[in-house]
């Protein structure tokens, strides 16, 4: 069956010219590009515009992946890459982007009420706090815990050296903690 | 490493070696302040762990297999005639230029002397006029003509297929691009 191959043999097919092989890939991945690109752009809209990119810009070089790593390091280092500049882009009249403040904002997600503190669950709080990390910090926390991704991997992803990803790491999961334990406080003020 | 947090999660996350792993283990045993702390990022890292990756829209792979689609349409001719042609051409012109050289040079008359004045070259090119007939050109001809209708024919057929394409993106279900 199609959806039992390995990437690499769905990355042959392709090249061989089966577009539903590139499809499947698509499929496979969309999922966590698509939250990663959401980890940079907030905005649904931009992350698909984004991901969408990222999947196009894959199949053009998609020749010049050697498997030399995994297709989903390869892949998710064209999306960091193309949600930086993306970013960039973006973000190229306003603030900078290393101001932690222009991150800050409150993500109402889908049927949830937010005034309805009962309905919020320990998650809810959790996507709320990642969602006002910096992108690295977000990106990096997302690519340990989701992407299957080892400190070595992550480190090719984001091109920096593995030892540098787990310093971040481990600063992005304190203030992932600190972020978590402020809203909760806030909303307990509120409730208050 | 520095702090007892980052002990923690170097413990958490099984990055430490046997020897502090022990030590870890005997102080979270042993003193309150570590266990609390040990519990309170083991909650915390298996929440994040439990994290639910974001939905794409519905349609997300239908509109990059299309974006795709539509790049590979809009490609130009040039971009996608295949090289082996182009060498070919190329390998017919230089064997062309080559024979013709040798014949040239293999019908020079080099005994006319060393002193002798360099005169023009006298080539003695083979007679082909006789097969020059009427049908032999006719045939030709006919050839020719039956080549460019295949290839007129073709490049109208690449058009049309494109034109399709773009006119099927454009349709019913739009895609982003």
């Amino acid at each position: 069956m199609q959806s039992k191959l390995s990437d690499i043999e769905l990355i042959e097919q392709t090249l061989a010219g089966d577009q539903s092989a590139y499809a499947d890939l698509v499929k496979r991945h969309q999922r966590f590009v698509f939250t990663l690109a959401m980890r940079f752009m907030k905005t649904r809209e931009d992350a698909e515009e984004v991901a969408q990119d990222c999947f196009i810009k894959a199949y053009r070089s998609l020749e010049s992946f050697q498997g030399g790593s995994k297709f989903s390091t390869w892949l998710y280092s064209i999306v960091y890459t193309t949600a930086m500049t993306a970013l960039r882009k973006k973000r190229v009249d306003t603030d900078s982007i290393d101001d932690e403040n222009t991150y800050i904002q409150i993500e109402n997600t889908g049927g949830y009420d937010v005034n309805n503190v009962e309905n919020k669950s320990r998650s809810f709080y959790l996507n709320q706090a990642i969602a006002q990390l910096l992108p690295d910090d977000a990106t990096i926390i997302t690519l340990f815990y989701k992407g299957e991704q080892s400190l070595e991997e992550i480190a090719q992803t984001m091109g920096m050296e593995a030892n540098t990803v787990k310093v971040k790491l481990f600063r992005a999961r304190q203030r992932l903690k600190e972020k978590l334990e402020r809203n909760l406080k806030d909303e307990v003020k509120e409730l208050i | 490493m520095n702090t007892v947090e980052e002990k923690l999660w170097n413990y958490i996350d099984g990055n430490c070696t046997p020897e502090e792993k022990e030590a870890v283990s005997r102080l979270i045993e042993q003193d309150e302040v570590y266990r609390r702390k040990y519990d309170e990022l083991l909650l915390l890292n298996q929440e994040i762990a439990a994290m639910e990756l974001d939905e794409p829209p519905m349609a997300f792979t239908y509109n990059v297999m299309e974006s795709i689609r539509n790049e590979n349409a809009l490609k130009p001719l040039k971009a996608r005639v295949n090289k082996n042609i182009i060498r070919g051409i190329g390998l017919f012109f230089v064997l062309t230029i080559s024979v013709i050289l040798i014949f040239a040079l293999a019908s020079i008359h080099w005994s006319a002397g060393v002193g002798a004045r360099p005169s023009a070259i006298e080539l003695t090119l083979p007679n082909i006029s006789h097969y020059i007939t009427g049908p032999a050109m006719q045939i030709f001809l006919f050839f020719d003509v039956i080549l460019a209708l295949y290839l007129g024919d073709s490049y109208l057929r690449k058009k049309r297929m494109a034109k399709e394409d773009i006119s099927v993106q454009t349709g019913g279900q739009q895609p982003k691009h």
